[in-house]
């Protein structure tokens, strides 16, 4: 009789600590990404950078989960976004500063008050602003494919989604995937957008990754683990963060007649070189529009411009923005092939990194002419052939 | 086992034959490939020279064919051209001369009434007399206007001046339409001219005979007559065109489920080597995505008969939602997929690279040239990587 009132009292012990595991099912079923970190296929550091600008948004709506999914399974070596804010401070993975281009927000009544007019970069803009909607409000869009001449059919089944979102589609995949996220438009956004303690947009943007594990200078064992680019077109939000981490960061250059948001810097001026040997203290590399590197004519490259030189002169990378596969983006040289681009940006301009829409036709660009696997020695090479033509039968 | 001393030897022999790639003599020249599917410079280079034209032909060979491909047409006075539309309005400059200005008719052409300035209605001086021009818009147009219309006897000059073995694709373009306004003395017809033409310079022999392999060819015609008419007159292999699912033939006006069905088939492969259908009928696609293909490929080959589908561009107007605007995807769908055994392409260049990345060199040597040619092909790409 005894033993059965032990026995009841273990079960209840038992079902008790069971119920703890439940509630606090993280610590006891760990993500598959936490528990076999280190048995994750590495990045890939020999070749150019495959950066999935937006996703896979040749395919998938820009910034999506699934556009995110796509490109990883395709061989991105980084997955991108833009970082921006809603209105209740929450970081979310969003490009443009209004909603109308590629949202249904004009389809609801309840939002039809909502639409403003601000000066965003010098430039007046009317729409519907990230910034005066909440996270619930954002969440409850639904987003469409920005181009026309684009496959629409996932048009209005996904969602906006959150940077930590984002962080954990990258942390999660199977192999190592780095995140590439942008500090986007952080004068607008600090204007807009007030955090508790006096922070502002950088610091929350900072503290997201901080939280996630991300740290380590460039090629540290920390980086390699968990790959990572902060990028931002303005500079003294770069130089702000240098405070807050080691993670490398890029500058973002615009188009030549484009100043920078916060400094008001020509172009000319933020690619001099004393301005490269200044922000080398503070970034690993530039992000150029391609078009400025090899200024363009009646749709045919002219002579390409010394900005890379100049740039890896200062031990600077280059990822040039943005490579897309259909032929109105890509100058007669090329003729309509957006392989032929790739090779002459790899193999001629001898960039570092690139952002590219197709991610999928890079990598199979890449995997062709430099893969991962047999890069052979001379010697491996001839003991080949020589086994080659020793087992040799004539016919 | 070789020892270094020998392998360094044979290296020296591959390094040899492949320098002598540049001697034009016809016999050293470097062989056609047959190991993998055809690369059909349709109309030459057009995707970045205008089509037709000496210069689309030379960068297409440059740029890697397999075959050079024509459409044949006559002049007024039976010089035959290489020229694609039966009218010149859309690729010359021949609505900007004034001397022709009355030149414009309408006529009947595979029971549409056509209306412009028709190439048999000019002599070959007078074609010779207008420039060329870039067809599509969104190409290249820096070479308009620069360029003329060339003869069939020119175009297969460039083909046998090349510097290694390069096929030629002529078609048998409008025969009844061309029969029908120009007249040859002795009775003749365009048909006993073509073949005449391909004799003069000794395209003769059967399907990968000797002969066939030094000078490559497959004549086109989506004319089931002509191609029957000129078998008495040549071995040469003939491939027969398939336009659109509501085209019927021009001269036996039989539906394309009538020149598609099995017995149909058997009755032709007696006298073509394989069929060229418009790739769209193969795989038909709805709103630019592709649905199930069709049986189209396994009957023809069930019959023997190549499969050689039409028209392969980069522009992402022309590649269904499935290959996300890379033709590269459409290539290897196409190749790997369906497994068809050539393709007739506007951007030839962009294929050969297809073709060289993923199918470099034969996968079973079987001739001690096979062998060698592989090794040229490892070393390259060790070169190149």
């Amino acid at each position: 009789m005894a033993s059965s009132r032990w026995y009841i009292v273990y079960v209840i012990l038992f079902i008790q600590l069971f119920s703890t595991g439940v509630r606090g099912a993280r610590s006891y079923h760990p993500l598959s990404s936490q528990s076999y970190n280190h048995a994750k296929q590495p990045l890939q550091t020999f070749r150019p950078y495959n950066i999935a600008h937006r996703g896979s948004n040749g395919e998938i709506p820009e910034e999506t989960t699934a556009a995110y999914l796509r490109a990883i399974e395709e061989g991105a070596d980084f997955i991108e976004t833009d970082i921006l804010s809603s209105k209740d401070g929450v970081l979310i993975c969003f490009h443009d500063v209004i909603l109308d281009d590629t949202t249904d927000v004009g389809n609801y009544t309840k939002f039809a008050n909502r639409k403003r007019t601000y000066e965003v970069q010098g430039q007046n803009i009317t729409g519907y602003f990230v910034v005066d909607f909440t996270i619930e409000e954002l969440k409850s869009l639904r987003v469409k494919q920005r181009y026309p001449f684009r496959d629409q059919q996932y048009n209005w089944k996904f969602s906006i989604i959150t940077f930590e979102e984002f962080i954990s589609i990258g942390l999660d995949a199977k192999r190592t995937v780095g995140i590439y996220p942008e500090i986007k438009n952080p004068v607008f956004i600090n204007q807009h957008v007030k955090w508790a303690n006096g922070k502002r947009f950088e610091d929350i943007f900072v503290e997201t990754l901080k939280k996630y594990g991300y740290k380590g200078s460039y090629m540290s064992r920390n980086w390699l683990k968990q790959p990572l680019f902060i990028q931002s077109f303005a500079p003294t939000s770069l130089i702000y963060i240098s405070n807050l981490t080691h993670s490398p960061k890029i500058l973002l250059i615009d188009d030549v007649t484009v100043p920078t948001q916060d400094t008001n810097q020509s172009y000319w001026e933020i690619t001099s070189d004393s301005y490269l040997q200044f922000i080398s203290s503070y970034v690993v590399g530039i992000g150029p529009w391609k078009d400025t590197i090899v200024p363009v004519v009646n749709n045919y490259l002219t002579t390409p411009t010394d900005l890379v030189a100049r740039a890896h002169a200062h031990n600077l990378q280059v990822h040039p923005y943005t490579y897309r596969n259909e032929n109105q983006f890509l100058h007669f040289d090329f003729h309509q092939d957006p392989y032929a681009e790739y090779a002459y940006w790899i193999h001629k301009i001898r960039v570092d990194g690139l952002f590219t829409d197709f991610t999928g036709s890079l990598h199979w660009y890449q995997e062709w002419t430099s893969p991962v696997k047999d890069v052979k020695s001379a010697d491996a090479l001839l003991r080949k052939i020589s086994g080659m033509i020793s087992s040799y039968e004539e016919p | 086992m070789a020892s270094i001393w020998n392998i360094s030897i044979l290296l020296l022999l591959v390094f040899g034959a492949a320098n002598a790639e540049s001697n034009v003599n016809q016999e050293a020249k470097k062989p056609i490939q047959t190991f993998r599917p055809y690369n059909v410079a349709h109309r030459g280079a057009c995707g970045e020279i205008p089509e037709e034209t000496t210069a689309a032909y030379l960068r297409a060979i440059e740029i890697g064919a397999d075959f050079i491909e024509t459409d044949i047409l006559a002049s007024k006075d039976g010089q035959l051209v290489c020229f694609h539309d039966v009218i010149l309005d859309d690729t010359t400059d021949v609505k900007n001369r004034t001397e022709f200005s009355n030149r414009q008719r309408t006529y009947e052409v595979q029971g549409v009434n056509v209306t412009g300035y028709f190439v048999v209605d000019f002599t070959l001086e007078e074609l010779k007399s207008l420039k060329v021009k870039q067809r599509f818009s969104f190409r290249d147009q820096q070479y308009n206007g620069k360029y003329s219309i060339i003869t069939f006897e020119e175009y297969i000059t460039i083909a046998l001046t090349a510097d290694r073995t390069v096929g030629i694709y002529p078609e048998i373009k409008n025969p009844v339409h061309i029969n029908e306004h120009v007249k040859w003395s002795n009775g003749k017809k365009f048909e006993d001219i073509f073949v005449e033409t391909l004799q003069k310079y000794g395209y003769k022999g059967t399907y990968l005979s000797e002969s066939w392999l030094k000078q490559p060819i497959f004549i086109q015609s989506f004319a089931p007559t002509s191609l029957v008419y000129i078998s008495n007159q040549t071995d040469s292999p003939k491939v027969f065109l398939i336009d659109d699912v509501s085209i019927p033939t021009q001269d036996t006006n039989q539906s394309y489920a009538e020149i598609t069905s099995d017995g149909y088939f058997s009755y032709i492969s007696q006298y073509v080597v394989g069929i060229g259908p418009w790739k769209d009928t193969i795989v038909p696609p709805k709103n630019n995505y592709l649905t199930t293909p069709t049986d189209l490929v396994a009957r023809a080959h069930a019959h023997n008969l190549q499969v050689h589908p039409y028209t392969f561009r980069n522009e992402n107007s022309y590649l269904h939602f499935d290959f996300h605007q890379d033709p590269y995807q459409e290539y290897d769908y196409w190749i790997n997929q369906i497994g068809v055994d050539g393709l007739f392409t506007d951007f030839t260049g962009s294929f050969h690279l297809y073709q060289e990345h993923t199918s470099p060199y034969p996968k079973d040597s079987k001739t001690s040239d096979d062998l060698l040619r592989k090794i040229e092909k490892m070393i390259s790409h060790y070169e190149n990587a």
